[in-house]
């Protein structure tokens, strides 16, 4: 399977009648986004705002963060079961717009959401901080659940991700690059000599809005599978993870996978990149197992002789990928698995949950429990009262100059555990 | 927890759902919970079956306080 992304350079982002992207400007009709996501009768009010980095300005409850992109050859559509019919994308071209991001946000759990800070200490932490960001708030009507507030919302920022990447349909991408994954025969045929290395993703699915889709359907309902590496690129996988902001994996970090882009980097030269296994983090231990069991076997079928793990969330999928991490090196196959740390603030608790021997190559993200200090931003988009209440913070967390003091945690991105972000340790 | 109560003297039964993480943090007995988000109960069961699952929860971790380990022990049945 090849994909082709072109990506399309936009340096700024305004507001104007008509929506369009020229001379790498995306310019937005708000109207139009806002009449679009209104469709939606759970949602009372919806609006865009603009933020650029280095503003001194905070966004604020994060719910997740998507890059407009456009398939312009090939099957299907981007955000495939959402936006589009079920069809198998991964395949032809796809236009990126690169620079720019819709970040949605909302109270939908309150202290599950997360804060991007676009100057300042706190910028140093979200990749976020470096793009233009599209901001959709949205209020959900009275008498809403969660679960419906949730889906509006994560809707809301599709839509409006979707209408974006169209302006680029016929555009002529900047840059482009091409990514391919072959057969198994044709892949040992070709690199007779190459270590084969697959990924495995583990993605969130708990439950209780701690969920992740694959082409619309739920990931808990799956059983470990495989997908290409390039329909992760045409939005196959979304969040609609409700967890804490550090290292969740947003919708964006599953178009923009950094494990996938390496791989495909060392592609052919020091590895054969096979493909990617993806499996859950289910609430039931017997779920946990057979996930488990199931990345081993198709890893063995594959006949992998390296893996890379990456989590997603912490606490109880600790177990899910030590026990990936184990029966992976049980059939032989050396694995690094990619984690991060909730260490205690002096960072001298042990870091997972769960642990093992072999898992002997850790890669980690940084420790969440670390203690920051935000400054107070001229600018808020979003609302901050339920700062003292978010993971990672604490009563008394927001204080009256508007200065905030917490962990690490509350940022969206700071310890992201595909490896999309500054920290790590030695 | 578990292990600060056991250094007192008093024997201990840890009933958690992941109970690997258990073995890790060196519970000595340990009963499987049903669920992470509803350990000691099922939503999706009538009252009358949840309260009998709950009843030989609590039974079989009453067996297991009462029953002499020499190793961390996982209380299948």
């Amino acid at each position: 399977m090849k994909l082709q992304l072109g990506y399309i350079e936009i340096s700024n982002v305004e507001f104007a009648e008509k929506s369009e992207i020229k001379d790498g400007v995306l310019y937005v009709n708000q109207e139009e986004v806002i009449n679009e996501v209104l469709q939606d009768e759970h949602l009372k009010t919806a609006r865009l705002e603009i933020t650029k980095p280095g503003e001194s300005c905070r966004i604020t409850p994060v719910k997740d963060v998507i890059q407009p992109r456009v398939k312009v050859e090939g099957r299907g559509g981007v955000f495939p079961g959402w936006m589009h019919k079920v069809d198998t994308v991964g395949s032809g071209k796809t236009h990126v717009l690169r620079g720019v991001n819709v970040v949605t946000a909302g109270k939908i759990v309150g202290f599950q959401e997360g804060i991007i800070d676009m100057s300042g200490p706190g910028a140093d932490y979200t990749p976020f901080s470096q793009f233009n960001n599209l901001v959709l708030v949205v209020e959900p009507k009275d008498g809403i659940h969660p679960h419906q507030y949730e889906k509006a919302a994560r809707l809301a920022g599709l839509k409006t991700a979707t209408m974006l990447g169209e302006l680029a349909r016929d555009l002529k991408p900047d840059e482009t690059e091409e990514f391919e994954t072959v057969g198994i025969k044709e892949g040992i045929e070709k690199y007779p000599d190459l270590p084969r290395v697959g990924y495995v993703m583990m993605l969130q699915s708990q439950g209780l809005l701690h969920d992740t889709y694959v082409y619309g359907v739920d990931a808990k309902q799956s059983l470990t599978t495989m997908i290409m590496p390039t329909e992760t690129m045409d939005g196959a996988i979304i969040s609609g993870n409700c967890v804490s902001a550090c290292d969740k994996n947003t919708t964006f970090h599953h178009q923009n996978n950094p494990v996938i882009a390496e791989l495909f980097k060392l592609h052919g030269k020091s590895i054969n990149f096979v493909g990617v296994i993806i499996t859950n983090e289910n609430v039931y231990l017997a779920d946990k197992m057979r996930s488990s069991d199931w990345t081993a076997k198709l890893a063995e079928f594959l006949q992998l002789d390296g893996a890379i793990v990456s989590q997603e969330g912490f606490g109880n999928p600790d177990t899910d990928l030590i026990m990936n991490c184990k029966k992976l090196e049980e059939k032989g196959i050396k694995t690094v698995i990619i984690t991060d740390e909730y260490a205690g603030q002096d960072g001298k608790s042990q870091s997972l949950a769960d642990a093992d021997p072999a898992a002997d190559a850790v890669v980690t993200g940084g420790n969440a429990n670390m203690v920051i200090k935000l400054p107070a931003l001229d600018r808020i988009i979003g609302m901050t009262d339920y700062v003292n209440v978010i993971a990672g913070g604490h009563d008394g967390s927001l204080q009256a100059d508007g200065s905030i003091e917490g962990e690490l945690q509350m940022i969206t991105g700071a310890t992201n555990e595909m490896g999309f972000n500054k920290l790590s340790a030695r | 927890m578990v292990k600060e109560i056991e250094r007192t003297g008093l024997p201990v039964v840890h009933v958690c759902t992941v109970t690997p993480i258990s073995l890790t943090v060196g519970a000595n007995r340990i009963v499987p919970a049903v669920a992470i988000p509803h350990p000691l109960g099922n939503p999706s069961l009538d009252q009358k079956e949840e309260y009998q699952l709950r009843k030989e929860l609590v039974e079989k971790s009453l067996k297991a306080l009462q029953t002499e380990v020499d190793k961390q022990t996982i209380f299948e049945d």
